[in-house]
């Protein structure tokens, strides 16, 4: 009976410790996303002074998807064990 | 107490009624959220989105436009000696150009912009070539191709006249470019 609230507490410490790490893994995604959208920019800018119009399309693509993903990992992405998801649904 | 600790105490109390609304430390106040650092990175990457469109937009936009050229005369080009440069601007005030007089006596004009990078180019007397100076390019001062380095296309070529009393005119500018279409 004693080791019931030091268990359920030490569960509880695993989890926070556990929603951290994959907060902290989102922010490196989000920040390796930013960097490959400054790659994108710069071939941007440099297939516009070369005068290479075929390939600008492509790269306003790939920095769109970009964007997107950043949105979504932003706007829609909850840790699992969260009880509240972003559609206000209370989980069980 | 020292006078900081004093100040903080003072604000503290002052601010004792709206703690329980706004419950955060002044210290804490200084440190950047998590939520705060992913609002960043998301208005980064839409900066970064919206200058890919932009500049894409504007290179394609250019691209296709038809420009008018006035014919302007490019004073002191009839007293240029062989084997040395000029620089003028044409076809408007901003736009810096470069006149080289050939060995042979014959005239040549190119945009002054470095198709790499926007770096002006200049005539390299010494091996009768265009250089730019920021990442060591360099252009064949007769036809403007590139002759080594990172450019990727021809420099813009000037188109020239030659009229009476010696007077060299320019009259149109052509993209140096190894893709036409778009």
């Amino acid at each position: 009976m004693q080791n019931a609230p030091s268990k359920a507490s030490s569960i509880h410490g695993h989890v926070r410790k556990g929603r951290a790490a994959v907060a902290q893994a989102r922010l490196i995604l989000l920040v390796m996303i930013n960097v490959a959208q400054l790659w994108v920019l710069a071939a941007t800018v440099e297939a516009a002074l070369a005068h290479q119009f075929a390939v600008l399309l492509p790269l306003v693509i790939a920095s769109g998807i970009c964007f997107v993903i950043t949105l979504t990992l932003i706007f829609w992405w909850r840790p699992s064990s969260r009880r509240f998801t972003s559609s206000g649904y209370l989980k069980r | 107490m020292s006078s900081k600790n004093r100040d903080e105490s003072d604000v503290r109390i002052a601010t004792a009624p709206h703690q329980h609304d706004f419950p955060y430390d002044r210290e804490e106040e200084a440190q950047v959220t998590r939520r705060e650092f992913c609002n960043f990175l998301g208005l980064t990457s839409a900066a970064l989105f919206i200058g890919s469109a932009g500049f894409a937009g504007k290179a394609a936009i250019d691209a296709r436009s038809t420009q008018a050229f006035t014919p302007a005369k490019i004073e002191g080009a009839e007293a240029l000696a062989p084997g040395t440069s000029l620089n003028f601007r044409y076809p408007t005030e901003k736009d810096s150009a470069i006149l080289v007089r050939s060995l042979d006596g014959s005239y040549h004009a190119f945009g002054q912009k470095c198709t790499h990078l926007s770096c002006p180019v200049y005539f390299e007397r010494a091996h009768q070539r265009l250089e730019c100076p920021c990442h060591e390019g360099a252009f064949d001062a007769r036809t403007g191709d590139v002759l080594y380095g990172p450019p990727p296309r021809p420099l813009d070529r000037l188109e020239l006249e030659l009229r009476e009393n010696g007077e060299v005119w320019a009259t149109g500018r052509v993209p140096g470019s190894n893709e036409r279409s778009i």
